[in-house]
């Protein structure tokens, strides 16, 4: 049973060399379906498996019950025990051929139509909120990890893994882009599921303008980036116990989104300032959001 | 005096000995040396007269008369139609239960619940710390409620040569290592959730029953605890019996097959959300947890979902105790008891497995969980005096339905 894995899947193509190890494209040997191969090597101390393998894969099996439409599929999950000392998890996943960053790039000339950006917006929000009511924050949401099926289905992927990687791996520098994170992740204070409503109020904005919104190249010029946009919070909103100070960053109000996005609508502008908003107290949930008026506009003039 | 000594109960532990002989006698010998007797103290004051049963009415009234209805099976409609038989109950249950299975995207749910329902569901989540935002109190519940349905038994079959004896003796003796552990209680049920999956599911022989069970406490515990004993240290309360080695090819192969599924959802929470909505009395939570960890032991309990145990052990423990009904408490009560944990017909059966378990517990051999409920800690519950006719307590209202 341990060793299914190897035989039951041929590999294809190596899809991914991110921070978080390979990921290789396989093909199921009996069916011909093409999935997506993730695998992390766990080192088997004396305690066996570690707690935090235990429990991530445990959870991603605990999502994958609700076979949500928009969170992609784990098909499957092996454990391969090479050694006492080590395992091999492999985690399987759908195999979806294109993520957002190719749909952005793939998408012609002036962009992507409006309504299309609503549905895609709607999708990721019920993906992210059917993630936040099962108490998972993804952490690391970015093009790259949502998925677009050639139907146009939005799939979120990668989410947990990021725990479940950091965990074990050792890695040489891992690259992670500091473009999609929260002013709290990047002042190190405490965070929740609010860190995901801040990368897709991001990613929103991002699917008007086809690059990035904030593109910094370190955590203070991250903010800086952001500041920018937003202006700089009050005093009061200004996390305790953080190193970096208010003081450190040039005082600057707040500039219309809409120069920075100048395709979005009212209500999409609205919207997304409620993503971006500093306090991630008063940043707005994923269920709130599909409830903005901005989705019923897009009801009314669709249908 | 809570714990039983460890050492006293091993000769019960030695499943894994050769001949049934000598797994047999050691477990009379165990029963005399630590008989509950000596432990049982009827509390002062708590003498119940046991002809109360009429008192039992007023309740069932409040069971299903809240006009709540709405397109969520969780929420109880009028459910008039209760003359059926316990079979017929329990596919009612089940089609609810499958209905609210195939509901997808639920958020917009929430707004279709009762407000004072609702708001009784967050607070109680967060006190459970089952939530970081409120919002989402009423989605975390529905997934519990979808969960439970993940893995259910057809049937209460244990493959052989293993039977709901030998079953109980592992059980009672995992929740005397859990003790020893000071575990907390969600890594008890988890353990016996994935025994009872384990045992379906991996075949395993007489002699290495023990090691499986406690490979089940052990991931249990990796799921739930934020500090592990040592491997050499459950290879000790095994008498070294196995090897860390053969300990953890066993927890690999428990991962492998059970698919590293390992969460469920705990019955003890959909108890303490009822019981924190309906505003029960501390004594009732401990009776109710009592009753609900008696039926771990109940091989048959395995095919009832977990909020039906719950609810049953929650319904029992009310008529055992016969607190005098305070308006507020009424109104919590009926509150709670909207939400749908189970038809009264399977409830009933639940609480007759549980009252007829309590009513025998002290005089078992597997008397761990008596012995654990007896503690001023725990309210003393197992000693109530009415537990001892709690079955008769139930069948005279039964004739009434």
């Amino acid at each position: 049973m341990a060793q299914e894995c190897g035989f039951q899947y041929e590999p294809v193509a190596e899809i991914g060399g991110g921070a978080y190890g390979t990921v290789y494209k396989a093909r199921h040997v009996e069916s011909g379906q093409f999935v997506a191969l993730k695998s992390v090597r766990v080192q088997t101390d004396q305690d066996g498996l570690p707690i935090s393998t235990v429990r991530e894969v445990a959870l991603l099996k605990r999502l994958e019950q609700f076979d949500h439409p928009n969170v992609v599929k784990l098909m499957d999950v092996c454990a391969t025990f090479r050694t006492d000392q080590e395992t091999k998890v492999t985690l399987v996943f759908e195999h979806v051929d294109q993520d957002l960053k190719t749909y952005l790039e793939k998408a012609p000339a002036p962009g992507l139509p409006p309504s299309r950006i609503c549905d895609l917006m709607r999708q990721l929000l019920c993906g992210l909120a059917f993630l936040h009511s099962n108490r998972v924050v993804h952490r690391d949401l970015k093009p790259e990890n949502i998925l677009v099926t050639s139907r146009g289905q939005v799939k979120l992927a990668d989410f947990g893994l990021a725990r479940i990687y950091s965990c074990h791996m050792a890695l040489t520098p891992v690259v992670v882009t500091l473009w999609y994170r929260p002013p709290e992740v990047l002042l190190q204070s405490t965070y929740a599921t609010p860190v995901d409503i801040w990368s897709t109020g991001c990613i929103f904005a991002e699917m008007f303008r086809r690059k990035p919104l904030f593109c910094g190249d370190s955590e203070v010029d991250q903010l800086g980036k952001i500041f920018n946009v937003i202006g700089l919070p009050p005093e009061e909103e200004w996390p305790a116990d953080v190193t970096l100070l208010r003081h450190n960053f040039s005082p600057i109000s707040p500039r219309p989104i809409t120069d920075y996005v100048p395709e979005i609508n009212d209500l999409g502008a609205e919207l997304l300032l409620e993503m971006l908003t500093f306090d991630p107290l008063r940043r707005i949930s994923a269920l709130n959001a599909l409830e903005h008026p901005y989705f019923q506009e897009d009801e009314v003039t669709n249908g | 005096m809570a714990k039983t000594g460890f050492c006293d109960s091993m000769p019960l532990l030695d499943l894994h000995k050769k001949t049934t002989e000598e797994r047999r006698a050691p477990l009379r010998a165990w029963s005399n040396a630590s008989g509950p007797k000596e432990r049982w103290h009827p509390q002062e004051g708590e003498e119940q007269p046991r002809g109360v049963q009429q008192k039992t009415e007023p309740e069932r009234r409040w069971v299903r008369r809240l006009p709540v209805s709405t397109e969520d099976g969780i929420i109880m409609g009028f459910h008039e139609n209760e003359s059926s038989s316990y079979s017929d109950g329990y596919k009612e249950d089940e089609a609810v239960l499958l209905y609210l299975h195939g509901l997808q995207g639920l958020h917009s749910l929430q707004t279709l619940v009762p407000g004072l329902l609702r708001h009784e569901m967050e607070l109680a989540m967060e006190k459970l710390g089952l939530i970081y935002d409120r919002s989402y109190a009423w989605d975390v519940f529905s997934d519990m409620m979808r969960s439970q349905l993940r893995f259910t038994f057809p049937n209460a079959d244990l493959p052989r040569p293993f039977t709901d004896t030998t079953r109980a003796i592992l059980v009672d003796w995992l929740i005397q290592v859990h003790g020893v552990f000071h575990f907390s209680e969600e890594t008890l049920y988890l353990s016996v959730h994935l025994l009872n999956r384990s045992l379906r599911q991996i075949k395993v022989n007489t002699a290495n029953l023990q090691l499986l069970g406690v490979v089940c406490l052990f991931l249990a515990a990796k799921k739930e605890e934020c500090l592990l004993p040592e491997v050499s240290e459950l290879c000790f309360l095994m008498e070294n019996s196995y090897s860390k080695r053969q300990l953890l090819r066993m927890e690999r192969r428990v991962l492998t097959e059970l698919k590293f599924e390992v969460s469920h959802s705990s019955p003890l929470h959909f108890l303490l959300l009822s019981a924190s909505i309906a505003h029960c009395s501390t004594k009732v939570v401990w009776m109710a947890r009592y009753l609900l960890e008696l039926s771990l032991l109940e091989g048959q309990c395995v095919v009832f979902l977990a909020a039906q145990l719950a609810g049953a052990a929650l319904c029992l423990a009310r008529r055992i105790l016969q607190e005098p009904p305070t308006p507020e408490r009424e109104t919590a009560w009926c509150i709670a008891s909207s939400i749908h944990m189970g038809s009264e017909a399977t409830l009933l059966k639940i609480m007759h497995i549980q009252a007829g378990a309590a009513a025998r517990a002290q005089s078992r051999d597997t008397c761990a969980t008596f012995l654990k409920f007896s503690t001023g800690e725990t309210m003393h519950v197992s000693n109530h005096l009415a537990l001892q006719s709690a079955p008769s307590l139930l069948s005279l209202t039964a004739t009434h339905t």
